[in-house]
């Protein structure tokens, strides 16, 4: 049993039910705990305020009379301090445990805990194991999805050691708009502050920490950001017809908007963005595809197979 | 494992109460395991609230707590009887993981429109960013169908796509769990066919359904896959080739001429090369070195 501790919920308690500010006054005589010379519980109630706000607690100041402005009072308004229950079902609590669940192995893990002990405070008739098959997609969990989600919260700079793609590494400076999962993997878009341009980072090439610079509000997010990283996604501008061997190339088929038979091959088209990507996906299956068209990719696939050719040769 | 973190009791207590108040009766034990400690410190947390209350601190005014029995009620705390509110980082974990549960969830299934609309709620009051997007190539049926293969102990039929091999095969396999790897989903199984444990690339199995109650799994492993050794250079891209054929990043990278991987299988090796556009050169053995030669050059006749 801590006295302390019974003190500290006693102070809640008091500030939660008051409906108007307690003077200090008031706290010393009526909360139970508070003892000693009037210095001694200043001290106490000065170090009891600051623990439940790094608890999360909001403690409202106010002046009591207008007057006297060293009079000061406090309260804890319950719409600060408590869930708003009403408006969630039961089936709705259950899908909030299911997803704080998912991290409970993660960097996000403390966090999800606690999360989760508030959550169990809702009298609940549906047992999260009894939602029917959601299987969750299985994500690799970065060490900084915390720091990166504070970051954009706040507006933050953050700065960290960054492997590029020739394995250097190399300090950036971005200031984050956005973050994301593909596949497995996560990712960070944003303003890199020395560059002065967009990049997207993976979590997993950060080397070392995050550090996230002191100052809060110091960017903005562009208005048309979502729209604008969206469309980059999904445009898909130039075409390329490919014969491909019957029976074979899946992968490739897969993505084709059209397939059409020759005796033994067949015709396909697809659509494309990224030429190195396609140029890749197109060697991996060797001599079962030709390009037929356009002419600079025949030409790029030409090259590339001559120098694959020399290099093992 | 479950992480512990750190315990703080005013914390706690102030998470007891309302969970006492909406688990009435409940046993001490439970209340440990939900709150990750120990029975004595439960009970040491009920003895502390037992003296809280609003101020006057008579009877009427204290938590009444009832305990001796084993199980738990709770009355006159009416104050802190409502969950706490939920701290950004924490709403955070509670949005990712709608957002991870969405595109988890067949679009056509109903509980992605109530998840979709949870989200909508929780984002639009809250100061916490949501994650821009969560993107998977996987067939969430096919993931749950793996997954309830797990929870039944059943054999599943899948219809696989290797992409070394550039065919598609029906395999039965034992499933038993999900595992990240080059940030790839994939599926742990025993395979029938090829009497091993394998790992399938969740977004290469083309079909699966439930095929019946697993059969006897041997002991010791019969047909274990054969590792290819392997040299290459690194000749452009190097943090793609390095994470390809994961070597580890040191110091003296730029200074290495040459790196050494292993494999499974020969034919991923060479397609992988190839797809790597020059980027990397294989230069032993030998054997592999001359297949790419022979069948990179086989392509180019296509285009002279």
């Amino acid at each position: 049993m801590s006295r302390k501790s019974e003190r500290l919920v006693n102070l809640v308690i008091a500030l939660l039910a008051t409906k108007r500010s307690l003077t200090k006054a008031e706290i010393f005589r009526t909360i139970e705990g508070y003892e000693g010379t009037d210095e001694s519980m200043e001290r106490m109630f000065e170090r009891d305020k600051d623990e439940l706000r790094a608890l999360g607690i909001e403690i409202e100041v106010s002046g009591i009379d207008p007057l006297f402005e060293d009079e000061q009072g406090y309260r804890i308004k319950p719409e600060n301090f408590a869930m708003d229950s009403k408006g969630y079902s039961a089936l709705e609590i259950a899908y909030m445990s299911l997803g704080a669940q998912l991290w409970k192995d993660a960097s996000l893990g403390e966090s999800s805990q606690r999360a989760l002990r508030k959550l169990s405070g809702f009298a609940s008739s549906i047992d999260v194991g009894d939602l029917p098959a959601i299987a969750p997609i299985t994500l690799s969990a970065p060490n900084f999805l915390n720091e990166i989600i504070g970051a954009i919260a706040d507006k933050k700079m953050i700065e960290f050691s960054y492997l590029d793609s020739d394995l250097n590494v190399k300090k950036r400076r971005v200031n984050v708009y956005s973050y994301f999962a593909r596949q497995s993997y996560w990712y960070f878009s944003g303003l890199d502050v020395d560059k002065n341009d967009l990049r997207t980072f993976r979590c997993d090439r950060i080397v070392g920490d995050i550090a996230t610079s002191k100052k809060t509000q110091s960017y903005q997010v562009p208005q048309d950001w979502i729209s604008q990283s969206s469309l980059e996604e999904t445009a898909s501008n130039k075409q390329a017809i490919l014969r491909i061997r019957v029976g074979r190339c899946s992968q490739l088929r897969s993505i084709a908007q059209s397939v059409q038979p020759e005796v033994e091959h067949d015709l396909v088209s697809i659509e494309y963005s990224s030429e190195s990507e396609i140029v890749s996906l197109i060697l991996w299956h060797l001599d079962d595809v030709e390009v037929v068209s356009p002419e600079t990719l025949r030409s790029k696939l030409r090259t590339s197979l001559q120098s694959l050719v020399e290099l093992h040769g | 494992m479950v992480k512990k973190f750190s315990q703080n009791q005013v914390e706690r207590l102030l998470d007891l109460v309302p969970y006492l108040t909406s688990h009435q009766g409940v046993a001490l034990e439970q209340i440990a395991t939900d709150f990750q400690t120990d029975k004595l410190t439960i009970i040491d947390d009920l003895n502390t609230l037992w003296m809280c209350g609003l101020p006057g601190y008579t009877p009427l005014e204290l938590i009444d707590l009832s305990f001796d029995t084993g199980f738990v009620t709770i009355r006159n705390a009416e104050v802190l009887s409502k969950p706490r509110k939920l701290s950004n980082l924490e709403l955070a974990t509670v949005i990712v993981g709608l957002n991870i549960l969405r595109e988890s969830i067949q679009p056509t299934n109903s509980h992605y429109e109530n998840v979709s609309n949870l989200l909508k709620r929780l984002t639009i009051s809250s100061s916490v960013p949501a994650p821009l997007s969560i993107h998977s190539s996987v067939d969430p049926e096919i993931r749950s169908i793996c997954a309830n293969g797990m929870k039944e102990k059943s054999n599943i039929s899948i219809v696989y796509h290797s992409y070394a091999k550039d065919l598609e095969s029906k395999r039965d396999v034992y499933p038993f769990g999900f595992q990240v790897v080059d940030g790839q989903e994939y599926l742990e199984c025993f395979c029938y066919e090829s009497k091993g444990f394998r790992l399938f690339r969740l977004d290469r199995i083309k079909s699966a359904r439930i095929s019946g109650p697993a059969q006897v799994l041997p002991e010791e492993e019969a047909n274990t896959e054969v590792l290819r050794n392997f040299h290459f250079r690194v000749l452009a891209e190097s943090r793609k080739v390095s994470e390809i054929f994961h070597i580890a990043i040191s110091s003296d990278y730029s200074s290495k001429s040459e790196f050494e991987s292993t494999a499974f299988n020969d034919e991923w090796i060479i397609r992988t090369i190839c797809s790597l556009n020059a980027a990397a050169a294989i230069t032993s053995p030998v054997v592999i070195r001359e297949q790419i030669a022979e069948r990179a050059n086989r392509a180019l006749a296509l285009y002279v």
